[in-house]
Formats: structure tokens, sequence, C-alpha cells
């Protein structure tokens, strides 16, 4: 009977305690002594496989593996206040949009008295942009870890927003010069007239946009790049007086909303652009029926471009190139910006969770050592890429076509790809650090139909297409510091409204039977969300940007 | 022979409850398994109400619960003077109603129309197959709504071909369909499940009253009205006191999943308001607020819906 008792207490206080502990602590050295990490980023990636080989020879060399994750189907601040809620934190975050909560949350480990002990990360970046990377603490808590060009710049593919186009209709149409919105829109209109289907009968789109939540911009901030401005993202700064102007306000703006007014009026712009989720944009320009659409390369085309050539209608020429587009004739284009930007709103961090910062630092730092980040981006030797006689990487039609399979990168392929990496050229002096920027490498994975495409404006690469441009000065980019904005100053707060109300209203503007009322409307609700606090909070981030970076002169 | 009669000459019999050692020792494991569910409930349902200290601070994670600057009431102003917040107390009343009122008669209607299905097998294969939408988790079911009302789904071709419109609607860019959309995929989903209950409540009810039903002349119409309903009341009355308290709980899932810019000023509720401010924007103040608003505007809903049923000497939860 006793017994019995005591049995029953300890089930009954087990069970009280089992509901305390829900979380338990981590392991984080495996059996083979290989320490292994968490890390969270907050952007859509592609999970790789638990016995994924490049991972695993990078394990075995530095004596640690990073378990990753990534967002799925949540924003980035709903994934990341969910974190701070809780209070647990993986050992490795990048935030992105929301690294600034994750300061203010007391979240992040201060890295500036480590970086001396890790000389491949110290080396990094430079004095100057270290400083910049600083947050009002005086402290550095994140690497920025993309754009950072080692040696020799090799870009050849326009990561970044403009107006895309398939090579299709630039073929039909001659290869004309396509400078302005209106030649633009009126190539459009013209291939449609001649050509409303695909071969298959599918029917051709015009022109789409994709509008779902953060990813609007493709809707919201073309006005800044026509008017001959570069991605400053949430503003244009004057580079002459250094003051912040507001795009949204812009005559260049409202001829452009103006302009999608009309052609969706005229049925070119797909009714569902307002509608469609990223899922089914994707999907939609899988098909290869979308003639054309403003978006960020990398939103799209590494998902796309795989799924055109799995169907062969990239040789029918579905792929996109991009095209100089200003409003005006006469305007010099900054869509492409050479050199890097840095974005010091967001970065690879160190939590407070972590158990081991110098060991989680020693990873990133042989992360970018020469023959490790060969091993993330070209892959094993023999393998992913052969080595001819001059010690030049390249690789073989069957070694492209594998790296473009998701099986195959899942179970082999680990870049790492939001730590630290290099762009430009690898310490030997000849090899580009990424496959895609290796001279003839680049050209030769391009399909037939690019390549004509290309020949025909006498351009080798994407970039070649827009011309390129040195950074505008040592503020760029703003949006790094827009992104970082929370609520907690009124400019946020404005920010964050003025979001809400181009969400509602863009879409209407450019639905509308009368542009010029609800433009008005637009223009009124927007003034409502008292944009100047935050057009002052820019300005005055711009200013200090200014006077630091007067230091290092 | 309604439950609720029953239960009042219960009421008035009930003894006196006295309390000894003896009866506590007869009654140990009972007790032991009270304790068990009155702690986890403690844990979890009363501890985590800590949390509404939030509201009444200005919360900073950093400085964690206690350490906050208090300020009072300047959360709830901050609240109550946000238009948005205005909105989406309208939309998720909106909501809230439509959605009760069309699943809770569609359910009610469903069950006694499948009660008269002579065939048991025709039944059971439409019972079965009805309460399975409801298996399947939001993201399914408005990824099968979103397919079927774009401009080439099912229900565009449909209206096309039968010429009853010329040109496709693009359902999710006009705010006049986004509340029937979402009372309609609530049905869709709902209607099958909600209906068991009433089922079972059906099956309860007295066959000998359907027999003297019959003798009196009446046909399937007239049981229905006089015995099948008046059986059921009970029940029904006991699940609309529930969902008068859930009015506000109109959905979080299927809102935010549909919704879009376009709609944005119809389809927000006030739990994709608290995830945008509290969690997204990182005020945890703010958000606790709006939630606070949520549960005393729901227990104040049910405290009326109770006390109309009292009065009305019907079924009641208190």
């Amino acid at each position: 009977m006793k017994v019995k008792r005591v049995t029953g207490m300890l089930l009954a206080s087990a069970l009280v305690v089992s509901l305390f502990t829900g979380c338990g602590g981590k392991s984080s050295e495996n059996e083979d002594g290989i320490k292994e990490f968490t890390a969270f980023f907050a952007v859509p990636g592609a999970e790789i496989n638990d016995d994924n080989e490049i991972q695993q020879i990078i394990a075995e060399k530095t004596g640690a593996k990073v378990d990753e994750t990534w967002l799925t189907g949540q924003t980035a601040s709903e994934a990341v206040g969910t974190l701070i809620a809780g209070g647990e934190y993986p050992d490795f975050i990048d935030g992105g949009d929301a690294m600034g909560q994750l300061y203010e949350a007391g979240a992040l480990v201060p890295l500036d008295e480590y970086l001396d002990d890790y000389p491949n990360i110290k080396a990094y970046y430079s004095e100057e942009e270290w400083n910049k990377l600083r947050q009002d603490d005086g402290h550095i808590y994140w690497i920025q870890q993309f754009q950072n060009i080692k040696g020799e710049e090799k870009a050849t593919t326009h990561n970044d927003e403009a107006f895309w186009i398939q090579t299709r209709v630039l073929e039909w149409a001659g290869y004309p010069e396509i400078n302005t919105l209106d030649e633009y829109f009126d190539l459009l209109e013209d291939y449609i007239a001649a050509n409303p289907t695909m071969e298959d009968g599918t029917e051709n789109i015009a022109y789409t946009i994709l509008c779902e939540d953060w990813r609007y911009y493709c809707l919201e901030n073309p006005p800044q790049f026509l008017a001959g401005y570069p991605n400053d993202g949430s503003v244009i700064v004057d580079p002459d007086e250094l003051k912040i102007i507001d795009y949204n306000t812009t005559d260049t703006a409202k001829r452009y909303f103006q302009k999608l007014n009309e052609e969706y009026q005229k049925g070119f712009v797909d009714p569902e652009s307002f509608t469609q989720t990223y899922d089914e944009y994707i999907a939609k320009l899988s098909t290869g029926r979308v003639l054309g659409m403003v978006d960020q390369w990398w939103n799209f085309a590494y998902s796309v471009n795989d799924s055109l050539k799995q169907q062969g209608l990239d040789e029918k020429g579905c792929s996109y190139v991009p095209l100089p587009i200003t409003i005006d004739e006469g305007i010099k284009n900054q869509w492409h910006t050479s050199g890097g930007a840095l974005n010091v709103g967001s970065g690879l961090a160190i939590t407070t969770s972590c158990e081991d910062v110098e060991g989680a630092l020693q990873f990133v730092d042989d992360l970018l050592s020469q023959d490790i980040h060969n091993l993330r981006f070209w892959g094993e030797e023999g393998v992913d890429y052969e080595v001819d006689e001059n010690g030049l990487f390249y690789r073989t039609e069957e070694q492209r076509t594998q790296a473009a399979d998701t099986a195959y990168k899942a179970s082999h392929l680990c870049t790492y790809s939001y730590f630290p990496s290099y762009k430009g050229t690898s310490d030997d002096g000849i090899n580009a650090n990424w496959p895609d920027e290796q001279p003839g490498e680049f050209f030769d994975s391009l399909n037939s139909s690019v390549q004509k495409c290309f020949e025909a404006y006498g351009v080798k690469t994407y970039v070649e297409m827009l011309g390129t441009n040195e950074a505008p000065g040592s503020w760029y980019p703003m949006y790094s510091f827009s992104n970082a904005m929370t609520t907690s100053t009124p400019g946020g707060v404005a920010w964050t409204k003025m979001g809400e109300i181009k969400h509602e209203y863009l879409p209407r503007v450019v639905m509308a039977d009368d542009f010029e009322g609800e433009w008005n409307t637009y223009m009124k609700a927007y003034d409502g969300c008292d944009p100047q606090s935050f057009l002052d909070e820019m300005q005055e981030e711009l200013d200090r940007r200014m006077e630091e970076a007067a230091k290092f002169e | 022979m309604s439950f609720g009669t029953k239960r009042k000459k219960a009421a008035v019999a009930e003894p006196k409850i006295r309390f000894s050692w003896k009866e506590a020792k007869r009654q140990k494991a009972l007790l032991i398994w009270s304790a068990v569910i009155l702690i986890y409930g403690i844990i979890f349902y009363y501890l985590p109400l800590g949390g509404w200290l939030m509201a009444f601070q200005n919360y900073r994670p950093i400085d964690g619960l206690f350490h906050s600057e208090f300020v009072g009431l300047q959360k709830f102003q901050q609240l109550f003077s946000d238009a948005t917040f205005l909105r989406v107390i309208r939309n998720t009343l909106a909501m809230g109603v439509l959605n009760l009122v069309v699943t809770f008669v569609a359910a009610i209607v469903f069950a006694i129309l499948l009660n008269e299905v002579r065939n048991s097998f025709g039944k059971k294969t439409v019972q079965t197959i009805s309460y399975l939408p409801h298996f399947l988790s939001w993201i399914i079911v408005t990824g099968i709504i979103h397919d079927a009302l774009s401009g080439t789904g099912i229900i565009n071709e449909l209206l096309v071909n039968l010429n009853i419109i010329d040109q496709p609607i693009n359902f999710f860019a006009h705010k006049q369909y986004f509340w029937p959309i979402v009372a309609f995929a609530n049905v869709w989903k709902e209607t099958g499940w909600n209906a068991i209950i009433y089922l079972a409540a059906i099956t309860s009810i007295d066959p000998s009253l359907y027999e003297a039903a019959s003798i009196d002349g009446a046909g399937r119409w007239a049981k229905i009205k006089n015995v099948t309903l008046p059986g059921i009341r009970p029940t029904i009355m006991i699940l609309l006191l529930m969902n008068v308290g859930n009015v506000l709980n109109a959905g979080f899932e299927i809102q935010y999943l549909l919704g879009n810019g376009l709609v944005q000023s119809v389809s927000q509720t006030i739990d994709i308001y608290v995830l945008n401010w509290g969690i997204s924007q990182g005020d945890f103040s703010l958000g606790t607020a709006a939630g606070i608003f949520k549960s005393v505007v729901s227990i104040v809903l049910i405290v009326i819906a109770n006390q109309i049923a009292k009065k009305n000497g019907d079924e009641r939860l208190f």
C-alpha cells in the first residue's frame, strides 16, 4: 500500500516537473567530437539533407557543423518576434528586416572584442566598414555576409532589381533599343498583338506584378530607378545636396503609376497581379507565359530558371534579361551599382543562447579560408568541377546540369549561403569565387537564346545590358536603416503606416477607372501617415553616416 | 422530456455537501487526479495571465516583465485612437457574427436533412464525406479556395460558361466578396463536423414521440417542426452560448492566408492586428492590450448571452 502511494506521488511530481521543462538544453558536441551549432535565417531557403556530403567534409576540416533552418510561411518579423517572445534563440541568427528588434531585445552578443582573434573575419571588412556596422551603443553585433568583393570584381549577373523581359520578345522585334517605360510597354503590346498565345496555346501575359506582403517592392519602388537613382530602397538621396527625397510623391511616381493604370485598363497588366501569392507568381513565371515584370533577380531567377530549363522553355526564349528603363530618354540609369553595397541593417549574428561564442566565431573564420570557400561554392574538385593545366576551374556540361538539380543540391552541395562569403576573385588570383562569375564558364552556361540576345546587343553579361555605376556615396544604401526601423520612434511608426497605406492604395490606383481621383485619395491617405517624421529620421541618419564617413577621409 | 426541466428538478433536490476526512480518503484517487488537472489549469491558464501586466507597461524584452516602465492605460489609449484598431474590431465582429449565423444554421439544417435520409448506407457515406474537410488544415483549405476562385478557377469558369458573367471576376480584389468568402469557407469546412453533435442529439430523442406524432397524423415536416427541433433545442442553446463567447475568435489563419493588400481594410481581424503590432513590430504591450480587450469583450458577451438564456428558462452554461 505504502509503495503504491509513493509511486503515485512520484508519478504526480514527475508530471508536474515535466510540465516545466518543455525545452531542454541542447548538446553542442556530437559523438565524433564535432561541434554542432544551430542557425536560423529569416529568409526562405532550401534545407539540405542531414547526411549532406560537403557539409560532412567541412565538418571534418573545421570540427564544426551548423544545422540551418529557414523561414517558412511567415514574414521575417513574425518569426523573429516569436523567438523574442520565447526568449530562446539558435546559436547563429540573421533576422533580416527584424535585426533591429533582436538588438533591442538584447539577444545578440557584441562581437567587436573578439574580432582581433579571428584574422579571416577581421580582414573581411575594412576599419571604415566595421565602423558602419556599429550600433548606437558603439558595438558590432552582426557581420553583413554579402556583396563583399575580394580582389578584382567579376560581376556577371545583375542580382538586383530591373524591368525584365523575355528574350523571345526582343528577338521577335529584332533586338531594338528599349530605354523608356513607354517603349517597354509598346513593345509588350505589339508582341501580344502579334502573338497572343504560346506555341502550346497558353495565353501570354504581357506584364504581371508581385504584390505579396514585403515583396510589393515590385510595384512600389521602381519610381526611384525610373528617375535615374540607385536602390536606396526607401527614399531617394540627392547626391549633390545630400537631401532625402520621397520618391512616392514625385512626378515620376505619378507618371509610372498612371502608365500602369493605362496598361491595366487596356488589359495588358495581369488582373491577378494584386491577389496572387508568391508561390502562384513563381508558378506563373515558370510556365513561361509572362513576358515582363519588375523584380529582383534573386527573388525569381533561381527557381524559375531551373524550371524553364527542365521544360526546354529557355531555348524557346522564355528566359529573362534586364532592360535599362528610365522614365524619359536621356536619364542615366542606375539599376546596377558596382562595388557591393554594404547593407549594415542585417547580417550574421551570434545570440546570447550560444554557449560557445569562440567556437562559433572560429567556424565563421574557417568558412572564409579559401579552400573551404571553394568547397562551399565550387564543390569537390573532380566531382563538381575540374582544373585545367593553368589552374583554371571549369565545369563540364554534366557537372553544370548536376549542380542545378534540386536533389543533388540537397544531398551533396552545402554553401552555408547565409554565412559570410566573398564574391570577386579567389586568393589564387585567377579563379572567380563563384562559378557563375567565372569568365567563359558564365557565358557557356547560358542558354542559346540568351547568348543570341547578348550577341545582338554586343554585351557579354547581364550587367552589361544595364551598364554599371559606382556606388553613389558612403551613405549608400539607405534601406539598411529603414529596414531596421522599429515602431519605438515616430518615424518608424510612420514608416509602418505608410507601408500599410501603400499596400492598399497602390493596387487601387493601378486598377482605378478614374486615375486622378484615386491618386488624390491615395495622396491624402498617404499624408495622413505623417511621412515627414519618417523622412526627418532618414535625413538625420544620412547626416550621421556622412559625418562618420568623413572621419575616414 | 427536455433536459431543461430535468436539471431544474435536480437542482432543487441537491443535497448539502458535507466535507469529512473519511469521505476524502474514500475519494482519494479522484482528488489526486483533480489536483493534477487543477495544477495543469493554473500553470497553463492562470500563470500566463501574469503577462497581462505588459499591457500596462512600456514593455521591452531586454528589461523583462519586472523592470519595464509602468505607463498605466497609455497603451489602451493608443489602441483606441488608432483607426486601424477600430476597423479590425468591426471586421472581427462582422465576420464573427456572419460565421456564427451561417455555420450554425447550416449545421442544424444539414443534421435534420441527413436524419431524414432513410437509406443508412447513403446516410453514412454522406456524413463521412461531409466531415472530412474538418481535418484539413486552413492552409490547405485556403489553397483550394484561392485556386477555385482565381481568374481561371472552376467558379469563374462555370459562371462564364453559363453566361452569367462575361469576364472572370477577380474575387480577392474586391472588398465586398471577402466576408462571404470567409463565411463560405467556414461552412464548407465545418458543417459536417458540427452536424455530428446535432445528429447525436436527434438519435437520443424518444422514438415513441415520433410514433405518437405519426398516430396524430403528422407528416415529415410536422415531425421535424414539433418533435426533432424541440428535442435538440437544449443542445442548440448550449452550443449557441458557447459560440457567442467565440464570436471575437472570428479566425486568424483564414483571413491571414486569404487576405492581401487590396482587401486588408476588411480582412484584418484582432488576432492579425496583435500579430502585426505585438510580434512583428515588437510592441508586445500594444499587442497584449488588444488581446485583453478581446478577452474582456468575449467574457461580457458570454455573460449577457447566458443571462438572456436564464431569463427565457432555457439551457445555460452557468
